[in-house]
């Protein structure tokens, strides 16, 4: 390292340790951040309160942030990692960074409530096929209807690369258990295609290219709201849904933990909840919330939820990928 | 390891990126013979169009593809059924898509090694453009067609966001899928670094196997370019003209047409407005400039290094393996070469607010097997052409710099150009690091599209087009010179 990049480094140092005292250190996804995402005005109400800096560090996506973590260490910046799912909260946990919160989670609203000493939940909806209801006139109305009918053609995001990926393999296990590989079979006679990410496969149904693709069921708000289009719809599915919920968790090496502890009080806080529905597409976790706008009551709710234990999904997951595998490439 | 869809995976992956590499050749050898004899309106855009095929993000391409060929594209309206899209047919589309279009430049710039005398003697001879092709123009770009052949191929080998959108399916898959599995998911360093060396070891046996077969290296002293002259041209050359180019332009064009048709609508001025828009332009031109002088930096010191030991007696073996070493790292997939500098640089303690200058030095060295490609052979070629007359006249430093740099800066700013081009279009590192100020146009980009902004997302990949395209011929221009092959 030559002399001037010491200094330089040693300046940017000594600026982060004399700022440090009231910044709070956010890992989250890009779209979170994002000038569209409830991240700004997130930032402008706990500001307001905290009297501090809020900064979100974007990320790729939901294990981008985990990643980054593993990678850094004890030696992180991050104060709070805002974005995690149910599906990686067991991974997390292993690594030993996280804090526990001290957060009353008595009143959130998540199915089952909510009994976690690492994570808050921060948002929560339910995976779901999107179809165009212009265009498709058979709906499927459960799971098995998407899997039996040939003539539907589906994408679905890959469970290797991708978070709805994997809840679809958590969905499919839970409605059919040991049979499954039959059905993944059978899904994967009509299958258009398996993309890498969300984005790929939404897209791809947006340019017309399957009759329903893998997304949430709080999708459909989106394009009504933002776009004033009615036309995209979630097929309901019998069998119940299968949720998603997001996390938040703070780091043992926070460098700030009193603010990192105020900020995940804060999560909980309408200031937060009521940003969550139209900036992330999601449904809030507590009911002390705005209502929400008809776009996302008139959406299917679950008749039933289906869960699967955390510690069997981290244990199993790899040998349910391999089910997968094996049944798709047959 | 004894995962038998390991080996499927790799077995497929092998035959996608083969014939990726041939189709993209086969068709980009009369393609140049056709661009370089003949003169047409549009044939300066579409030689820019081409150079920024690659640097077109995935995703944008992918769509432009649906867009051209999906169930309810162009294809289907123009024909009445629809194109096998999922599938090897879509993947080898997708690929000769991205790659054709460098084959094409790569062979160009062979052809402009081939000296003046010889197109003389061809023209006062009365030689067929097929004459010429056989005994002239092959011998000249035979040389550069093994390294180009393993650019694709390594290219199609471990790129995945293409192979798994378009292969309908995990049938379709890449060796990069488990590593970016391994790596993102399971935090697995162990297994990512093991399927890494697999991966490297495939490549390298085909680089082996394609060393092999190729002919040896000889260069050739060539005189000054001068005066194109026209050859003459039969009706089986017209015919196969027409044919190659309708072929060529019909694979390339509609997608791109499709790429670039938000640009005329409104959303796309609106889009003009937006403040992060312009932010993440500065971000990329920031990390992309240096990142390219870098890259060109590195470059031209191996292709000086490699020289000099071609003038040694038996340097020629050494000269050969630097040069193939560029291409090295072509194999290692990015973000595993980004996440081992990550915890390198962690472990002596440099943290991540140094990010930048990671960023800008990993896209430099994934730069570098383009750089290799566009300099080398006009590189080696001046040292042929002036070895004697240094000896003999003493001339050191700069001052052969000083004689070669007219003949030799129209492909420094080709090689140039393409590292900016690449570093511009890269996600993978700088996702990884992503962080403030690293912002990037494709991140810009990606983030729309996550974020339902299908719609925005186009007209922001039509903006990196454009930048590319203004970078790409504003490079070549300042450092090429008036008379660079843009």
């Amino acid at each position: 390292m030559s002399f001037k990049s010491f200094a330089l480094s040693a300046t940017a140092l000594l600026a982060t340790s004399l700022v440090s005292a009231d910044t709070l250190t956010v890992y989250t996804y890009d779209s979170f951040a994002s000038d569209w995402g409830p991240g700004p005005k997130i930032k402008t109400n706990f500001e307001a309160q905290c009297d501090c800096e809020l900064n979100f560090v974007a990320l790729d996506s939901s294990v981008g942030i985990l990643s980054r973590v593993q990678l850094e260490g004890d030696a992180s910046e991050a104060d709070v990692l805002l974005g995690l799912d149910l599906n990686v909260m067991e991974a997390a946990k292993q690594t030993g960074l996280l804090a526990q919160h001290s957060v009353d989670t008595s009143s959130v609203t998540t199915p089952g409530g909510w009994q976690d000493d690492h994570f808050v939940p921060f948002d929560q909806g339910y995976f779901a096929f999107i179809y165009d209801s212009e265009k498709l006139a058979n709906v499927p109305t459960s799971l098995k209807d998407v899997v039996e009918n040939q003539d539907l053609k589906v994408i679905y995001q890959d469970p290797r690369t991708s978070t709805p990926g994997l809840g679809l393999l958590l969905w499919m296990k839970s409605v059919y258990g040991d049979q499954v590989a039959d059905a993944w079979e059978k899904l994967a006679s009509h299958t258009v295609t398996v993309t890498k990410g969300w984005y790929d496969g939404y897209s791809l149904f947006l340019k017309g290219e399957a009759d329903v693709v893998l997304s949430y069921t709080t999708s459909p708000a989106y394009h009504i709201v933002a776009e004033g289009e009615h036309k995209y719809k979630a097929a309901s599915a019998s069998e119940g849904f299968y949720p998603q919920i997001e996390v938040a968790a703070m780091l043992e090496s926070a460098p700030n933990k009193a603010l990192a502890e105020e900020f995940m009080q804060f999560i909980l806080e309408p200031g937060f909840q009521n940003m969550v529905a139209t900036g992330n597409w999601m449904y809030p976790v507590m009911d002390n919330v705005d209502p929400l706008p008809e776009a996302f009551t008139s959406q299917p709710q679950p008749t039933k939820v289906l869960t699967l234990d955390a510690e069997q999904v981290a244990q199993n997951r790899q040998a349910w990928i391999n089910e997968w595998l094996e049944a798709t490439t047959r | 390891m004894a995962d038998p869809y390991t080996w499927r995976v790799v077995r497929f992956s092998f035959t996608q990126a083969s014939l990726s590499a041939l189709l993209s050749i086969l068709l980009a050898i009369p393609m140049a013979s056709c661009l370089f004899h003949r003169r047409f309106i549009g044939r300066q855009t579409l030689l820019s169009l081409f150079a920024i095929s690659m640097v077109v993000p995935t995703i944008v391409a992918i769509l432009g593809i649906v867009v051209v060929y999906g169930r309810n594209g162009w294809f289907t309206t123009l024909f009445g059924s629809a194109f096998p899209l999922y599938g090897l047919g879509g993947i080898l589309l997708a690929h000769v898509f991205f790659n054709m279009p460098l084959a094409v430049r790569v062979i160009l710039q062979a052809y402009q090694l081939i000296p003046d005398a010889q197109w003389r003697l061809a023209s006062q001879l009365g030689f067929s453009r097929w004459h010429v092709f056989r005994l002239i123009e092959w011998h000249y770009l035979k040389k550069s067609l093994p390294g180009l052949f393993l650019l694709i191929f390594m290219l199609c080998f471990s790129g995945f966001a293409v192979v798994l959108s378009l292969g309908g399916g995990p049938r379709s898959s890449t060796l990069e899928v488990a590593i970016y599995q391994a790596l993102r998911f399971e935090f697995d360093l162990n297994k990512a670094s093991y399927l890494s060396l697999l991966q490297v070891s495939i490549c390298s046996l085909v680089a082996l196997a394609v060393y092999r077969l190729a002919p040896p290296l000889r260069q050739d002293i060539s005189v000054y370019q001068g005066e194109r002259l026209a050859m003459r041209s039969s009706r089986l050359a017209n015919g196969v003209d027409a044919l190659v180019s309708a072929v060529v332009l019909l694979w390339v064009l509609p997608p791109f047409v499709a790429i670039l048709s938000p640009a005329l609508s409104a959303l796309f001025w609106q889009s003009l407005w937006q403040t992060d828009l312009w932010w993440s332009v500065w971000h990329s031109v920031r990390i992309a400039l240096p990142s390219g002088l870098l890259a060109l930096l590195i470059g031209l010191s191996i292709a000086a290094l490699a020289r000099t030991l071609r003038w040694r007696q038996r340097g020629d073996w050494w000269a050969q393996k630097l040069e193939q070493s560029g291409n090295l790292v072509l194999m290692v997939p990015s973000l595993v070469l980004a996440t081992g500098l990550f915890l390198m640089f962690r472990s002596v303690g440099i943290s991540i607010k140094h990010a930048y200058w990671i960023v800008v030095w990993v896209n430099a060295v994934m730069a570098l097997p383009f750089v290799l490609r566009a300099i080398m052979p006009t590189i080696y070629q001046q040292e042929k052409r002036f070895r004697h007359l240094y000896t003999q006249m003493n001339v050191v430093g700069m001052a052969r710099l000083r004689l070669e740099w007219p003949q030799i800066r129209s492909a420094v700013a080709q090689g140039l150009a393409y590292a900016v081009l690449l570093s511009l279009g890269d996600l993978g590192v700088v996702a990884l690091f992503g962080s403030k100020g690293l912002e990037t146009l494709p991140m810009y980009l990606y983030q729309l599209i996550g974020s339902y902004r299908v719609e925005q997302g186009a007209c922001v990949a039509v903006v990196l087009i454009l930048l590319c395209l203004t970078l790409f011929y504003s490079i070549n221009r300042l450092v090429g010179g008036r008379r660079a092959v843009v």
